[in-house]
Parts: C-alpha cells; sequence; structure tokens
C-alpha cells in the first residue's frame, strides 16, 4: 500500500495521510473474523491506561484501534509493539465500547506472521516447533538433570515419539505454517 | 345522514403517486388499471398527492358521481393519513369507517426501490386484499365521555412543580403527589445552575412557596400513588399519605424538636455528608415546613413532645392515611437517581474516601449544605489543592448505561469553575472523551472555564488507586492527544455519574400501563412530534422520567406537559374510538384468558346473572386484538378487524 505514516520523517508530502492511503475494509475483515464492534472505537483511551504492558514501553492499545479503523494495514503489521501485548486483558474487561481487544491484538499477529511480519525470535522458536515438535527442544543440560532425578533422558514426547513429530510435521505443512516458517530462512 | 353497511358493495380505489416516493418504484397507472378488475370495484384512478386538497377533493366527487359507499386508497401508512381520509369520506356523507387504506409505500416503495416489476405486483396484492376488507366493512359510531376537570401530577421536582403551576394558573384542579417529606426534588439540591450561574435554590423556592400557596392545588407530600383505576377523562387514584407522626396542620416548622431530638443519623438529601436528627425536616427550606419523625431511628423518648409543647404537633400513633382522587389526565414526573459508581469499582467509590459523586459535590459546594459551601475532601475536612473530575462514569459505556446522561458535561465544567473559585490555587483537571456543550450559552460557559485555567484531558481514566498515607488519589488515563498514558495524584476525585430513571417510576409506570424504552426510561408516543404523551390516552410525561435532560428541557416539557394534560379537560370531553373489543355474551365461557392478556387493564371478568363473563371497558380498550387472538371459544372480535374482515384479506391474499 502506498504512502505509509511515519512520524519524524523528513518530507512533508509523506507525513499526510491521502485517502488513497486508507483501506477502509480492513476493519471490515476483521470484523467477520470475530472482533464485532472493532468499528464502534470512539478513542477514549481507556485500554491504553489499562495496559500494564504500556506502562513501561512503547506500546499504545488505542493507535492499533485506530490504525485498524483506518485501514493503515502495513503499518500495524510492521509494527514491532503488537508484540507487546501480554494478553493480560485488562483493556478488553474495561472497554466501554465492548470491543475484544486482546481478541482483536492476536488476530492481527496472526495476519502479521502469515504476510511475513513476524519477529525473528518469534521465527525461531516456531522453526523449533516445526522441526522437533517443542517450542523449546531439550538439550543436554536437561537431559543430564533428568537423568539426575531418575527420570528417562528424553520426556515422552515428540522427542521421544518420531511418529509423533511426523504427525506435527504434518499439521504443520497442512496449514502451511511449515512454508511460513521455514521460508523465511 | 351516514350511510350503512347494509346495501351492495360499490367501492373505489384511489392510488397514490405520493409524488415518487411510489410512482418512482410502482406502476401506479398499472396498479388502478388493476383494482378495475376487481369485483365491487366501480372506479378507480391514480393521483400525484391523494392526501392534498385536490385530492381529497377527487375522492369526494367521485363518491358523488359514482355512487360509492365503501373507500379504499393506496397510498402511505394509516399512521400518517388514516384520520385525513376518514375525514374525507365523512364529509361525502359516508361513515368514516367504511374506508380501509393500503400500505404501497412503508411496506413496499421504499422497501423495494430495487425491484419495480415485483413491487408494482405487491401493490395490486395489497389492493386486492384492502377491496376485499373493504366489501365487508360495517359503520361504527365513535362515542363521547366526559373529562373529570382535575389532574394528578406524580413527582414534585421541578417537572411537576411547573407542570402543576401552569395547569393550577389554567384554572385547572392538580393533586401534587411527592414520596419524600417536601418537593424540590433533584434541584433543590443543587448549589448552583449551569451555564449562568443562577444559584438553584433562589430561583426554584419561590415556585415550591407557589405550590403550597395555590388554590388550586392540593399537594399531598411524604405520599404514594398505590393504585390508578380508569381511563382517559375518568380516573381513580388511590393516594397513600405515609405517617409523618407529625400532624400537618398544627407544626410550625419552628424545629424546637429537632434541637432536643438525641438520635442522630446521616440525611439522605445531603447524601451521607451531613447529619439530621430522627425528628427532621430536610432542608431548611423545604415545603410544606412540616417535621417528620424516622421512626426506624426513633426512640421514643418525649422530649420532641416536651419541646413542642401547647402545639402538640406530634403524634405518635399516627397511622397511614388513604386519599381517593378522581382526574381526567395524568403527569408522571417522577425524575432520575444517579447510577451508583460502586459498579465501577476500578475507579473506587465507596473504598476510597476521597471519591465522592457529583451530586455529593453540589452538596459540599452548597451554602445550605453540611459544610456551609466549604469545599473539603471527606478524609481529613481540609481543601482540595487538586481535583480530578471524572466524566462518563457509567455514562455511554455498554457495560452499564449505553446512553449521554446529558448533563454531565455541564455540570462537571460548572464544578471546575465553583473550585477555580473558592480555591484559587486549586489544579483542576477533567477527564473527557467529548465535551458535549450543545445548549444556548454553554459552549460559551466551556469557553470561560478553559480560560480559567481548567486543565482538560482528553482520556477516559481507566483506574484509581490511592496513597495510604495522604489519602491522595492516582487517577490513570491515557492523553489521547498526546498519544501518552498520564498518572495525576489528586487530592480529591469527582465522579460525573451518569443518570438512571428513579426506581419508584417503576410501579407507578405498571400501574397506569405505560411503557419504558430500552433505557428504562419511559416512552413517548413519538420521539419527535409527542415527546410528552405516552401511548395511554390521558397520561402525559414531563422531565427525567422520559429521559436525560437538563433543567430548561425540563421546564419545557414540563409546560408542554401540562398543556397536552389540559386539552381533554378544557374541550370537557373526548371521542372514544370505536374499534374496540367485542364481547359475545352467548359465546364467552368467563375463563379470564382475556383479562390476562390485555395489556391496557381495559377487560375485565364480572359476573353477570349468576355467569362469569368478559367485559370491555372501551375508554380504555385500544383495539390491539389481543384478547380476540387468546380468546378460546371465539367469543371476542375486534370492531374493524373482525375475524370474517381478515380472513378475506387472508383469503384474497391467497387466491389472487
Amino acid at each position: 500500500m502506498a504512502g505509509v505514516i511515519r512520524c519524524g520523517c523528513m518530507s512533508i508530502t509523506q507525513s499526510v495521510v491521502k485517502a488513497e492511503d486508507l483501506d477502509l475494509s480492513f476493519a471490515k475483515t476483521l470484523e467477520q473474523l470475530g472482533i464485532e464492534r472493532v468499528l464502534t472505537c470512539m478513542q477514549c483511551g481507556t485500554c491504553t491506561a489499562s495496559c500494564p504492558s504500556g506502562r513501561y514501553a512503547a506500546y499504545r492499545t488505542r493507535l492499533v484501534l485506530r490504525k485498524v479503523l483506518l485501514g493503515l494495514r502495513e503499518e500495524i503489521l510492521s509494527d514491532p509493539d503488537l508484540w507487546l501485548c501480554t494478553t493480560c486483558y485488562n483493556c478488553q474487561e474495561r472497554c466501554p465500547r465492548r470491543i475484544d481487544v486482546v481478541d482483536l491484538i492476536i488476530v492481527l499477529r496472526n495476519m502479521a506472521f502469515a504476510t511475513g511480519h513476524a519477529r525473528e525470535r518469534h521465527v525461531q522458536i516456531s522453526r523449533f516447533f516445526v522441526e522437533t515438535g517443542h517450542l523449546v527442544p531439550i538439550n543436554e543440560e536437561n537431559m543430564k538433570k533428568r537423568r539426575e532425578l531418575g527420570l528417562s533422558e528424553k520426556p515422552p514426547t515428540t522427542h521421544s515419539f518420531p511418529k509423533a513429530l511426523e504427525e506435527v510435521k504434518a499439521l504443520a505443512s497442512y496449514f502451511g505454517f511449515d512454508k511460513i516458517v521455514l521460508g523465511e530462512r | 345522514m351516514s350511510k350503512s353497511g347494509g346495501e351492495e358493495p360499490r367501492i373505489g380505489v384511489f392510488v397514490c403517486h405520493c409524488g415518487t416516493n411510489i410512482a418512482g418504484v410502482v406502476d401506479v397507472k398499472e396498479v388502478a388499471e388493476y383494482a378495475k378488475t376487481l369485483p365491487n370495484v366501480v372506479y378507480a384512478t391514480d393521483y400525484v398527492y391523494m392526501c392534498s386538497d385536490p385530492g381529497q377533493e377527487l375522492i369526494k366527487q367521485a363518491i358523488k358521481e359514482h355512487n360509492l359507499n365503501r373507500i379504499v386508497v393506496a397510498a402511505c401508512s394509516p399512521r400518517l393519513h388514516e384520520l385525513t381520509f376518514r375525514r374525507t369520506v365523512s364529509e361525502a356523507g359516508l361513515n368514516p369507517f367504511l374506508f380501509e387504506q393500503a400500505n404501497i409505500r412503508e411496506q413496499n416503495s421504499w422497501v423495494h426501490m430495487d425491484n419495480p416489476e415485483e413491487a408494482t405486483r405487491k401493490a395490486k396484492d395489497l389492493v386486492r386484499m384492502a377491496v376485499a376488507k373493504a366489501r365487508l366493512l360495517e359503520p361504527l359510531e365513535p362515542k363521547e365521555v366526559p373529562v373529570e376537570p382535575a389532574v394528578l401530577v406524580i413527582g414534585g421536582g421541578i417537572a411537576g412543580i411547573q407542570a402543576s403551576l401552569d395547569l393550577a394558573n389554567k384554572g385547572i384542579r392538580v393533586y401534587l403527589v411527592e414520596k419524600e417529606p417536601s418537593i424540590g426534588g433533584n434541584m433543590i439540591r443543587l448549589d448552583k445552575t449551569f451555564p449562568t450561574l443562577d444559584c438553584s435554590a433562589c430561583i426554584l423556592t419561590p415556585k415550591m412557596v407557589d405550590v403550597s400557596r395555590h388554590p388550586n392545588i392540593t399537594l399531598y407530600a411524604y405520599s404514594e400513588v398505590v393504585e390508578v383505576d380508569g381511563y382517559i377523562g375518568n380516573f381513580d387514584v388511590k393516594i397513600l399519605k405515609k405517617p409523618r407522626y407529625v400532624r400537618e396542620d398544627r407544626c410550625t416548622g419552628c424545629g424546637k424538636c429537632a434541637e432536643v431530638c438525641p438520635v442522630t443519623v446521616p440525611n439522605e438529601f445531603d447524601l451521607g455528608l451531613g447529619p439530621r436528627k430522627a425528628i427532621y425536616i430536610p432542608f431548611p427550606q423545604a415545603v410544606p415546613a412540616v417535621y417528620t419523625i424516622d421512626m426506624d431511628h426513633c426512640i421514643k423518648c418525649g422530649l420532641c413532645v416536651k419541646a413542642c409543647g401547647e402545639l402538640e404537633a406530634i403524634d405518635f400513633d399516627q397511622k397511614p392515611e388513604e386519599v381517593n382522587v378522581k382526574v381526567g389526565t395524568i403527569i408522571v414526573a417522577t425524575g432520575f437517581e444517579l447510577f451508583d459508581a460502586r459498579q465501577k469499582p476500578e475507579y473506587g467509590y465507596g473504598i476510597y474516601q476521597n471519591v465522592i459523586t457529583s451530586l455529593q459535590f453540589e452538596r459540599l459546594v452548597n451554602a445550605s449544605g453540611p459544610t456551609g459551601g466549604q469545599i473539603v475532601r471527606p478524609s481529613d475536612g481540609k481543601p482540595p489543592k487538586s481535583v480530578a473530575i471524572l466524566l462518563c462514569v457509567g455514562s455511554r459505556d455498554q457495560k452499564a448505561l449505553p446512553y449521554c446522561s446529558r448533563i454531565c458535561c455541564m455540570y462537571s465544567l460548572k464544578h471546575a469553575h465553583q473550585i477555580k473559585e473558592k480555591i484559587p490555587d486549586a489544579e483542576v483537571y477533567i477527564l473527557y472523551m467529548d465535551i458535549r456543550s450543545f445548549g444556548k450559552g454553554y459552549e460559551e460557559f466551556y469557553n470561560r472555564v478553559q480560560h480559567e485555567g481548567v486543565k482538560l484531558i482528553r482520556g477516559r481514566a481507566s483506574e484509581i488507586w490511592e496513597d495510604p498515607e495522604t489519602k491522595n488519589l492516582i487517577v490513570r488515563a491515557e492523553d489521547t492527544f498526546l498519544g501518552k498514558p498520564v498518572e495525576l495524584e489528586v487530592e480529591m476525585v469527582i465522579l460525573a455519574t451518569g443518570v438512571i430513571p428513579n426506581p419508584a417510576t417503576e410501579p407507578i409506570r405498571k400501574a397506569l400501563f405505560i411503557t419504558q424504552s430500552p433505557d428504562g426510561f419511559l416512552l413517548e408516543a413519538h420521539p419527535k412530534l409527542n415527546p410528552m404523551s405516552t401511548t395511554v390516552d390521558g397520561i402525559y410525561l414531563a422531565g427525567m422520567c422520559q429521559g436525560p435532560k437538563d433543567i430548561p428541557d425540563t421546564v419545557a416539557q414540563a409546560s408542554a406537559a401540562a398543556s397536552a394534560a389540559s386539552i381533554p379537560i378544557l374541550q370537557g370531553k373526548i371521542v372514544i374510538e370505536p374499534i374496540v373489543a367485542n364481547v359475545d355474551e352467548n359465546l364467552c365461557g368467563g375463563c379470564g384468558i382475556c383479562e390476562s392478556v390485555c395489556p391496557y387493564g381495559a377487560v375485565t371478568v364480572e359476573e353477570v346473572g349468576g355467569k362469569r363473563k368478559a367485559r370491555v371497558n372501551e375508554a380504555k380498550c385500544k383495539g390491539c386484538g389481543s384478547c380476540g387472538a387468546a380468546c378460546p371459544s371465539g367469543a371476542i372480535t375486534v370492531l374493524h378487524f373482525k375475524d370474517d374482515q381478515i380472513l378475506a384479506q387472508v383469503d384474497a391474499l391467497l387466491t389472487g
């Protein structure tokens, strides 16, 4: 999409949001994905002010909603702040418009992931998942701990059952998850 | 002079274009031509505006020239022009009920704009059905009933006071019923009124005194309406006078009793901020200026009896007293209550001492209030050097009140002004989503308050917490213009709580068979053209009971309601629509299902010659047909909507 707005940019013309920059169907799409009341946001800021993450970081929930309403799709999906939400649900609990704010953020994260906007760390652990069936696969250190505790060296998961790992891989492939994750390499 | 329905039907059909509203979609000429082919139709035509004078003249001429005895107009909804056309046919010498209207606009051309062919077909169907019913129409005669020349006003706030005075000044008898010991309502609690800053009590107390002195007003304070029976023109009202344990005819309001009373409790009038005695008047200017004993707290020590002395006004044995009055019309003016701020626990009302509501602030800043008008915070009685005012507490909230309470923006700006006036070095913050300053002089007042240095922060507060040491409060919000969260430490917080209908309205609403809108406020007959009437004839609305409004709007509506309530009384009689339920006593088994389904209390089962039979009060009946549909023996029919008339319409639809 053309003309993404950036704060503090040098060019005057670039900082103007034009009608063609706005994709008003974006909010409608989200509505169809289950965030039924997203269009009713009145930008009161209760979400931002309720956000424990926003207290320590630059995350501004209200701005995510604003950009959703305007349809600044690329800007939302590429924004690293999207990943700062801890999904504590404070904002959703207090929103006076009954908008499912956290559910919205999860939908946006899925979209970001599917369109190649995932953070490198997220991609990394996702790769572990596709390759080993674990977000955090076992390592030498943990195997040693297990032996000391009298447990089997590997837990009764994909680590012990290669057939189960095949099933995980089949699922990842079925949903195209492996392409998104491994394609980044 | 009216022609009866006995002769062979000669039906005229008139198809209206309504400019392009109908003709832009429906082929009106084709519909008129089609109508000519229907049985008993001897004349059919179309015209651009049937409701216009030439349009009505066309109908009258056709009645004469073609000797028509039934008329069908295919046009808009009968809600709009049924009365117009009934009058037209009546002027041409026909009984006005030998008229039928087919709605081919609201239920056709407006909703099938994209499909003109089908819309034309549907218009033909609707005309065919109307003709089928017209064939079976019967002449009906409206009835007249006399009107009792008196009005009951329920609620003695500014709305009830204004309505009572207007009616009384027209020479109409008024019974004003107020459940509290004094009239004055919520307005008498306020200090100043926006945007002019008039002293609320100074402008209201003269009206209260007028009420108490007016020869046409009978005031029943500390009383409740417990039963209403009857219909427009003839309502029987039962009023219960609660015992004050003080005789109204003897008490002079001197207050010696309260001086000696040893029992002190929080005064509800001051919302718990100040004390009162067990024998009390709620505030000094109370009307009537009569003391009341709160028997829940009185210890019957008898000190007040001694202090009262020879007046002997105190009577511990007083009993509730029932009063019956007859009135022609009723005005409901039962007002509002504040939303309970405890329902928003994130703001800490009822937990943190220095979080108060806007109405409590009114009592604090009021010269006749518990602090003599000093603004102090509850925890230590010191004037706060910083105050945050939170707007929309409960209002505009899908999890509480979905509506805007309409008064909070303006009274909060006024509160900010009052704090700045009394504590000039205080910092005042208003946290808001939108400032709605829509009335005359309101935007100018907003401008003035901004100029006084009040800090407006555009953001809805998310939470408040207390510093347990200082009892100061930290308010968290986002300054949405800055795009940053803000945390404000202040010494006091005022919650601009929204308004809800007074809970005492509900039993009155049920007794009067009037309806409410989804927000709980009473429903008006029409939101634009009849905002002061209800759907029940003879019952009118004034003030906050109908929806949030400020004092000017309340007074305007109260005067409008008084005017509307006086019309039937000045006319002296009312005409009752003859479209009512009719009982065939030979078929009625007296089961009483009709009585239980009637939403207007118009059907009752009574003993007739030793047998139980349904009786219809024609003045109360609205012809809704609920009873007729529910009657298991088919004994009840609704005139003008008889079974054979409706079945003929259904047959016409299915056999066209």
